[in-house]
């Protein structure tokens, strides 16, 4: 796939969204405070992101809802290897052998 | 530099060294994970100067080379840092006496494991120049390893075949953040129903179903807490 400049568009925008949370209260120091009901219910924003993004790319292929699938199978690998053990490249590792080795035994 | 902003730079250092090994891996997924999206070295390097944010940058990736409308991928990179308000508001107090322009620049170099690391000093510490070099110190490492490796990941793609499906590492990274957090029930909640919302959703136009899913998990996993917190006597 190929960019055009308007990429480089989008990555300033990106930077915009990622660095003004960060900076917010940083630069704003002691003149605001966040309400505490918002701060609980923003702690559960990037575990409910996470998820809808990632549950698209293991449950559908090409607009189907698919239960079996090497991906399916390649994200429980990693799962678990990431519950079981600490090393940080297991879950990689572990994934996507499975990915792979799925791939070979079940062609397309 | 004065000498008290240098031994907090160094202390500061010395604290998160460590620790700062385990970014190496996340640095190298999302170099691949970027070249995988067909980026050139070049715009994959310019997203991670510009945007320098792992989760924002993994979980945009996939919306980008899908072909998103911008305002939707835009959206869930702000969603997806949200939890660095929580974070910036914790650690505000410690850059009291810092200059406007360092506490922009520290804004944007703040990291889960910069935030970690020097929560407590930055909020004990007497001397403002200290604590901003004992922030400083962690967060330019971070900085430093995070170009590095991203750019041995975008180098490294280049010799893998196409077949091999990297772009799949992303998901990997993106669930090897997700477990953790899952471990408390009412975030695995807001992720069960997010995840499940964004499959049910996925007819949805322009991929809006992400962030009603995203609204919806975040509802769901603040109501699952309330729901626990009368059931506890």
């Amino acid at each position: 796939m190929n960019y055009d400049w308007t990429l480089w568009g989008l990555f300033i925008l990106l930077g915009l969204a990622t660095t003004l949370p960060r900076a917010s209260f940083i630069v704003l120091g002691e003149r605001a405070a966040l309400p505490e009901s918002l701060q609980k219910a923003l702690r559960y924003a990037p575990a409910a992101a996470l998820a809808a993004i990632v549950a698209p790319d293991i449950f559908v292929s090409g607009g189907e809802l698919t239960l079996f699938s090497p991906r399916l199978a390649a994200a429980v690998a990693a799962v678990l290897a990431a519950l079981l053990f600490r090393n940080p490249w297991l879950p990689f590792i572990a994934g996507m052998g499975v990915l792979w080795g799925l791939g070979h035994l079940i062609p397309g | 530099m004065s000498p008290r902003f240098r031994d907090g730079l160094l202390e500061g250092f010395r604290a998160f060294l460590p620790l700062s090994v385990g970014l190496i891996p996340w640095a190298l997924v999302t170099g691949l994970t970027m070249a995988g999206a067909g980026f050139t070295p070049l715009q994959a390097m310019g997203m991670n100067v510009i945007v320098f944010a792992g989760t924002a940058q993994l979980g945009t990736l996939p919306l980008i080379a899908a072909g998103t409308p911008v305002w939707l991928i835009v959206i869930t990179a702000f969603v997806l840092n949200l939890r660095f308000i929580i974070f910036s508001a914790a650690i505000a107090r410690g850059f009291h006496g810092v200059p406007l322009g360092a506490r922009w620049l520290s804004g944007h170099l703040l990291t889960d494991g910069a935030f970690a690391t020097c929560l407590e000093k930055m909020l004990s510490h007497p001397d403002p120049h200290w604590r901003l070099g004992y922030y400083l110190g962690p967060s330019l490492w971070s900085w430093l390893l995070w170009q590095l490796f991203a750019f041995c990941g975008v180098m490294a793609a280049g010799s893998i075949p196409r077949g091999w499906s990297l772009e799949f590492m992303a998901t990997i990274a993106l669930i090897v953040l997700l477990v953790p957090m899952a471990r408390v029930r009412p975030m695995l909640v807001a992720a069960l129903v997010g995840g499940g919302l964004a499959v049910a959703l996925r007819g949805m136009p322009l991929r809006l179903g992400v962030i009603v899913a995203i609204v919806g998990g975040i509802a769901a996993g603040f109501a699952a807490e309330s729901w626990r917190g009368k059931d506890l006597p």
